[in-house]
């Protein structure tokens, strides 16, 4: 199982292997690996955007909430796109640029999940001479439910 | 003051937290999220042009905007026992190192389903200078039974 410490994290590298816009075929499945969410990945994450709640740090607090433990903030889909996919996946295409997105969240994420990601360019096109590709994703736990659903869009490197 | 449903209007603001972007933070939310597009990391490369874009710089992950936006919403709805269903987001300007950053709340309409209750946020990224960087609408549920808690 793909995690983190074998992540590659020179995007170059492998960046031939990757589809351009051309290649790109709306509707077809990306590549997915699952990946085993850790506390000191929420950890990390929570750290890089301020976040302080204890339901994320602090498991005798978590257990008194609703969710009986702990959880991950519900952008820890931000970490997962890049941890549930391949080192040729194209959303790793050194220029590629986020454009906006759009996610729904069902159930929290918590660590030792087993993330899988259903994910797929839904759609591409030009617009002011940019080349766009709206991308479709949905992460799920290793129960099946549902974690979040989320669609972005993206300028491609020309 | 704690927010309730019924308390709410439209108009209220909720203030997200202040932001401090340096080369520093960017390189670790690179760490936390995974993504090391050398947008956000090579100076050389970004003197380069991206079409008709030319951007100077490194800049940050839009998504740092998203997960500053999505700590903003959680930090207000879960004390109430509300829970943070939706963010949709869209980066209007680029945000550099040097930057503070700041999202904004402001309520814009509430309204009751069948099941559960639900309000409707605008959401504003500003920058130091004022300027907007990314704006947005966030959905968050206030279930009949109170959630988080």
């Amino acid at each position: 199982m793909a995690q983190a410490e074998a992540f590659e994290t020179d995007f170059w590298k492998d960046a031939n292997l990757r589809k351009t816009w051309d290649d790109i075929v709306p509707g077809e499945p990306r590549k997915t690996i699952p990946y085993t969410l850790t506390r000191h990945a929420i950890e990390l994450y929570c750290r890089s955007v301020g976040e302080t709640n204890p339901i994320y740090f602090d498991e005798a607090y978590a257990k008194t909430t609703r969710y009986g433990g702990l959880i991950a903030p519900p952008s820890i889909h931000i970490l997962l796109m890049f941890s549930c996919t391949p080192a040729d996946d194209w959303m790793r295409s050194p220029g590629t640029v986020n454009a906006g997105q759009s996610w729904s969240y069902n159930i929290p994420a918590r660590p030792a999940d087993v993330i899988t990601l259903q994910a797929r360019a839904l759609d591409k096109f030009i617009k002011r001479e940019r080349l766009f590709v709206v991308h479709d994703n949905v992460f799920f736990n290793q129960k099946g439910d549902v974690i979040c659903s989320g669609r972005g869009w993206t300028i491609r490197p020309m | 003051m704690t927010a309730t449903f019924d308390n709410l209007s439209a108009g209220d603001v909720i203030d997200g937290p202040k932001f401090a972007v340096s080369r520093e933070s960017i390189r670790l939310f690179c760490d936390a999220s995974l993504d090391y597009n050398p947008l956000h990391l090579d100076d050389d490369y970004m003197k380069g042009n991206f079409g008709k874009t030319n951007f100077g710089g490194i800049i940050m992950h839009g998504m740092n905007n998203f997960g500053l936006i999505s700590r903003m919403i959680t930090d207000w709805a879960c004390p109430a026992g509300a829970v943070h269903r939706r963010l949709e987001t869209r980066w209007v300007k680029p945000v550099r190192p040097g930057d503070t950053i700041q999202p904004t709340g402001i309520i814009k309409a509430k309204q009751s389903t069948e099941k559960s209750r639900w309000v409707l946020i605008d959401v504003v990224v500003k920058n130091q200078a004022g300027e907007r960087v990314a704006t947005g609408e966030a959905l968050v549920e206030f279930p009949r039974d109170l959630f988080c808690q």
